[in-house]
């Protein structure tokens, strides 16, 4: 165990030597590598901070059942009651809506009141507007209902009102397969700039490394340095990143909080939870250590 | 200690180097490899070293077989042999003290006891005051003497040196062998290529010669 952690302070003492040695390049490294890293975090902000929104406008995604011209308001008021006493964990809500109601609503829109008193009687049915639970498979719950109420004697038409919820499902989905896309470039661009980086430095190292062999070193002794090269060039560059990402955010929210305003509500980007950042960290470190390790395997081969 | 067995050597081009060596090098002794340029004497140290492999052949070193030993398991077997190459490979951006503490650092030897070891190791070799000295500071008898000092601070069994007077005046070259011999009475068996006849005349127990296509082995009193 002594001898482990002497190993490690060795290479990290190697490693710091080598970094304070080429501080141009080592500096230019965490620029790059901070710069391309801003981006999937910038995403994953948008992501984060539109997610909740998105659920909770679509917490009242409904369906309503129209029922037929002679249905009554018992009747509808009966299967109504049907719907409660499922205690389906899908359903939030059930309301009957009256046709007379329904009517006096109408009513109140000036573009509808000239139409509705040209009529003798009121043409509309009694409904039930269910409220459903808002989840990623919303939409397809809806369908499973509608499919269901539409074969009930007394109903008319069932009218799914969640073509908008599927249409933010969907962009959702793409946003989180471009940020997967997008992740995925970046994570090759961190990969191509620490293999090339460490190439270098292993080329440039060949006498040290030599040596070291010829007094007998084990291959884990040479890599070592390279490896916790590669890894603190990309946490230090992470952390960077984040702290970017966080200043890139504050303007971007000035507007969006004027622009939200307007709507009557506070929106604001902000960066991924605490835990998600360090596991974000966490990952970009060992994808600069495994970049490191892939090239020092390859350029040490002499 | 050594052991080679009708051993083969050639390179790539296919140009033999050795042919068919045979010997036995006992625990303690104190050997010259002797030869013309070109004649495969540095080959020899390099194959006692496990630095290049055997064409064909058994090498056994300190009672492993070379050619069966794993490369997880041959860094080992290089920290029990001192190797000092015809160029000193002394790494130019480390002082004195810290080319000799690398064979202390691959073991894991913590700072305080490889700073220790190291002085202890510049001071036998005659380099007290020069801890901090850059390599390039230094004369080249400083530089071979400390090539020495890093090969022996890790007090290994068997010492290799690969022409370590070559391009020295005879006085540091005597020194450079005294220290040699040094190291040889108290157990550490060692090798030395060179074409230097008069410190083979003073120092050797036994030489071997290598000649192109021949190897002889001679006691010293046949080889003066």
């Amino acid at each position: 165990m002594k001898h482990w952690l002497q190993h490690q302070r060795y290479a990290l003492q190697v490693t710091m030597r080598r970094l304070v040695g080429a501080p141009f390049s080592f500096l230019t490294n965490v620029t790059v590598i901070s710069l391309a890293l801003i981006l999937p975090l910038l995403g994953a902000s948008v992501l984060v901070s539109v997610q909740p929104v998105a659920q909770h406008v679509s917490a009242d995604p409904s369906v309503t059942i129209f029922m037929t011209a002679e249905a009554s308001l018992d009747s509808t008021q009966a299967l109504a009651d049907r719907i409660v006493s499922a205690q389906d964990p899908m359903i939030l809500a059930v309301d009957v809506v009256a046709k007379d109601q329904a009517m006096s609503e109408l009513q109140t829109n000036d573009a509808w009141r000239q139409a509705l008193e040209a009529l003798d009687s009121n043409p509309l049915p009694h409904a039930i507007t269910v409220t459903l639970a808002a989840d990623d498979a919303v939409a397809r719950t809806a369908e499973l209902f509608a499919k269901q109420w539409r074969t009930i004697d007394d109903v008319q038409f069932v009218q799914l009102d969640s073509l908008w919820v599927q249409r933010l499902e969907a962009l959702l989905k793409l946003a989180r397969i471009g940020l997967t896309l997008v992740t995925l470039i970046i994570a090759l661009v961190v990969l191509a700039a620490v293999f090339n980086t460490v190439r270098m430095q292993a080329l440039s190292q060949r006498d040290e490394i030599a040596v070291a062999r010829l007094v007998g070193a084990t291959e884990a002794f040479v890599r070592r340095p390279f490896l916790y090269q590669g890894g603190l060039t990309c946490g230090i560059a992470a952390a960077i990143a984040i702290g970017l990402t966080q200043l890139t955010l504050s303007p971007l929210n000035e507007a969006i909080g004027g622009l939200s305003k307007t709507y009557g509500t506070l929106f604001t980007l902000h960066l991924p939870t605490t835990p998600m950042l360090v596991l974000y960290l966490l990952a970009v470190v060992l994808l600069g250590s495994f970049s490191a390790r892939w090239s020092v395997t390859r350029h040490t081969r002499f | 200690m050594i052991e080679f067995q009708h051993v083969f050597k050639s390179y790539a081009s296919g140009t033999p180097i050795l042919e068919d060596v045979s010997f036995q090098v006992s625990a303690g002794e104190f050997l010259f490899v002797a030869g013309p340029s070109g004649a495969g004497k540095s080959t020899l140290l390099k194959l006692i070293a496990g630095l290049e492999p055997a064409s064909r052949g058994v090498i056994q070193v300190n009672g492993q077989r070379l050619d069966r030993l794993t490369s997880r398991a041959r860094p080992y077997l290089r920290r029990a042999v001192g190797v000092i190459l015809q160029d000193t490979h002394l790494l130019d951006d480390r002082n004195a003290i810290q080319n000799v503490m690398l064979p202390l650092s691959v073991t894991g030897q913590p700072n305080e006891i490889a700073r220790s070891r190291a002085r202890a190791a510049l001071q036998k070799v005659g380099l007290s005051g020069k801890e901090t000295a850059l390599p390039v500071t230094l004369s080249g008898g400083e530089q071979q003497r400390l090539a020495i000092a890093r090969a022996i601070v890790n007090r290994p069994a068997l010492l290799i040196a690969d022409e370590p007077t070559a391009n020295l005046d005879k006085d540091t070259a005597k020194r450079v062998m005294d220290v040699f011999k040094d190291f040889n009475h108290v157990g550490v068996t060692t090798l030395v290529a060179t074409h230097d006849e008069d410190l083979m005349a003073q120092y050797a127990d036994r030489v071997f010669v290598i000649e192109p296509g021949r190897f002889r082995d001679f006691p010293v009193a046949q080889s003066s």
